[in-house]
């Protein structure tokens, strides 16, 4: 079996694309946490609710700042 | 297995007595080429070997003067197998040192294994390529500016060896400048800036004679005394090299004052002997490529890519005159694809070991190779040997830190940049360890902010302020659930409205009722919700100030229900009598009105209270 060349799992012309989409949603989830966390009074505020809010606003955050790293040359 | 033991013992022993020393083999025919264009002299020698005994001979021997052993950096023999048309290009042979007995102890020998053992009257071509260092000595030892260069080099005018030759010949290429002197013995004769001796015939065992050249060379001599290649493998899609350079001219050392004006005037005649810049020849596609040292960037560099390689041509902040140094980086980045691969579920990184700059001398070269987090079972193998160690290294985004493979090898030439290959073995999942820093780095951001909102913080719990701001909460919390119920009450409006507006379309009376029916137990039930809250309300002291705004819209509302209630009765009735639709606008236009005044101040009332 010849050697195969091993590439990087997402093509790097990606990056800015993926870094700018990813970092908005994320930003727009965020933005959704915190006037969530601002508006509720401390009695219908629901944990739940909160932490997927956080997760998935972590999660967009997360991959957006790594796909920034890549696209500005600091390759992790 | 111990008889096979015991006979290969039989068979050594039986080959090391027999091997009557050293004198079964002759050279029939020795062809030497010394090469001094430049700092690194490469001799190359064609040898014809001829067993002239009666035994097997499987190994040649290779002489050389101490004095010119301990330069050597590099030794290589190949033999051209075949003959004629079949003639395939070199198979290199393993080169060790040995140490037969019977030799004069100034001498350096090695032996060449043979592919095959030379039988009696066997001949055999073998190209032998040797590379030394540090051999050409400048003399004078200094010089000024605006002198020329000049060295010696020492050798042996015939082929110092410990068979006999029969027919030798030695030529020396020497740059196109000047020849201040050369050894001149028996058939001595020079050609433009090429020495030729010989040829000489039958000449016994250990024949020497001293040859001294002296000439002109403005090559630079440009030795790195150590160089740290950094080589950085990211799966993401990169492999960074970075080349920290410690680089020093060893020629000629340089005495007086140094004129920037005479060497800006006239470079080739007032500093012919200073390194002006360096080539560096890096692989195709290389990219973000920088040059600085400890100050910063350092601005005078040229860079020509095409789709062979890749040209850098760097220039230090000032010219190198003999016994000057200098330190810089060179770093640059390579696609991922050219470099790593996989074979049998293991990756590989196949890369190049020296420096990319030309005609470098390294007299201690460091590759470190970081490779991701995670890999795991990391094996070596290099065409030559060099001394090799582990460490790790943190970098970006990591935990446990980067497995490095240190190599670090001495004297290297541009002849040892060949490939070698660090074999590794890596998780897919393992790439997943970067971004999960970064998703838990965010997410611990939130947990702490969701923490922060649930913690009750006030130091003293009985104060006058924290009760108020307790109930407060509370109150703010039932105004949040009636505001929900009275939008639940404006959205059961809404279906009787849209079921009025399906009477008039279809006339379905029977479907109308039914809605209304449904509409009027949501209703009740809401207004049943509402009660305790209300009552909440007007016993809580902290609710006072807006206590009559959630009254009057819980009144508000409940008004705008009864004239929808109304509005509704007298449609549907009207639809019972089979009433023209003028007359039942008619009869509609007062509540019709009510309703839509009635709407609009619900709705400022809510805006209003949700405001507080």
């Amino acid at each position: 079996m010849a050697p195969k060349p091993i590439t990087s799992p997402v093509p790097d012309t990606c990056y800015p694309t993926l870094a700018v989409s990813m970092l908005a949603i994320g930003l727009l989830f965020t933005a959704y946490f915190f006037v969530y966390e601002a508006t509720s009074s401390r009695r219908n505020r629901s944990l739940a609710k909160e932490l997927t809010t956080g997760a998935v606003a972590s999660f967009f955050l997360g991959f957006g700042s790594l796909f920034l790293l890549l696209a500005s040359g600091v390759y992790v | 297995m111990g008889f096979w033991w015991r006979f290969n013992l039989l068979v050594f022993t039986i080959a090391i007595l027999s091997t009557p020393v050293l004198s079964d083999l002759i050279l029939s025919k020795v062809d030497r080429r010394i090469d001094l264009t430049s700092q690194i002299v490469r001799i190359t020698s064609t040898l014809k070997v001829e067993n002239a005994g009666s035994g097997l001979v499987s190994e040649v021997l290779l002489a050389f003067p101490e004095l010119q052993a301990k330069n050597l950096v590099y030794l290589m023999a190949t033999t051209n197998e075949g003959k004629g048309k079949t003639k395939s290009s070199g198979v290199s042979l393993p080169v060790e040192v040995a140490n037969p007995k019977g030799m004069p102890p100034a001498l350096t020998v090695y032996s060449v294994s043979l592919p095959k053992a030379l039988g009696e009257g066997d001949t055999m071509s073998l190209d032998v390529l040797a590379v030394f260092t540090h051999t050409l000595k400048p003399f004078p030892e200094k010089i000024t500016q605006a002198d020329i260069q000049l060295v010696l080099f020492q050798d042996s005018a015939y082929y110092l060896s410990p068979y006999a030759v029969k027919f030798q010949s030695l030529s020396i290429k020497l740059p196109d400048a000047r020849i201040e002197s050369y050894t001149k013995i028996e058939n001595t004769k020079i050609h433009g800036s090429e020495i030729k001796y010989g040829p000489y015939e039958n000449l016994p065992p250990f024949s020497y004679s001293p040859l001294v050249v002296h000439f002109e060379i403005n090559q630079p001599f440009a030795v790195a005394q150590e160089l740290v290649r950094e080589i950085e493998v990211s799966h993401w899609g990169n492999v960074q090299v970075t080349e920290h350079c410690n680089i020093v001219h060893e020629g000629a050392k340089s005495e007086g004052e140094f004129s920037r004006l005479e060497y800006q005037a006239r470079p080739h005649i007032r500093g012919s002997s200073a390194i002006r810049h360096f080539v560096a020849k890096l692989p195709p596609r290389a990219h973000s490529i920088y040059y600085r040292d400890e100050i910063g960037n350092i601005s005078t560099s040229h860079l020509w890519a095409d789709s062979k390689k890749t040209e850098l041509l760097i220039e230090p902040r000032y010219p190198m005159f003999g016994g000057w140094r200098t330190a810089f980086i060179i770093g640059y980045s390579l696609p991922l694809q050219d470099f790593l691969f996989e074979s049998e579920g293991k990756r590989f990184l196949n890369i190049s070991f020296a420096s990319p700059i030309n005609d470098l001398v390294i007299d201690n070269l460091v590759v470190k190779v970081v490779l991701p987090e995670g890999s795991r079972d990391l094996s070596v193998s290099t065409p030559f040997p060099v001394k090799q160690r582990q460490e790790s290294k943190i970098s970006h985004l990591d935990v446990v830190g980067r497995p490095v493979i240190v190599l670090e090898k001495a004297d290297v030439v541009p002849e040892h940049n060949q490939y070698f290959q660090i074999h590794y073995s890596f998780n897919k999942l393992s790439m997943l360890r970067e971004p999960f820093m970064l998703i838990s780095g965010f997410f611990f951001l939130f947990v702490a902010c969701i923490v922060y909102v649930h913690v009750d913080l006030s130091i003293s719990k009985s104060s006058a302020s924290y009760l108020a701001k307790l109930q407060w909460d509370e109150v703010r919390a039932t105004i949040q659930q009636v505001e929900s119920i009275i939008n639940q009450c404006l959205a059961t409006h809404e279906k009787i409205e849209a079921s009025l507006r399906d009477l008039s379309r279809i006339g379905d009376v029977q479907a109308c009722k039914t809605t209304r029916k449904t509409a009027d137990g949501l209703l009740k039930e809401h207004s049943k919700e509402l009660k305790p809250l209300l009552a909440f309300l007007q016993s809580s002291p902290a609710a006072a100030n807006i206590l009559p705004k959630v009254e009057e819209l819980v009144a508000k509302e409940r008004e705008l229900q009864e004239r929808w209630m109304a509005k509704h009765s007298i449609i549907v009735d009207c639809y019972e009598k089979k009433l023209g639709g003028r007359e039942i606008e008619n009869r509609v236009a007062p509540q019709q009105q009510k309703v839509v005044a009635l709407r609009q101040e619900v709705e400022d009332l809510l805006e209003y209270i949700d405001e507080i």
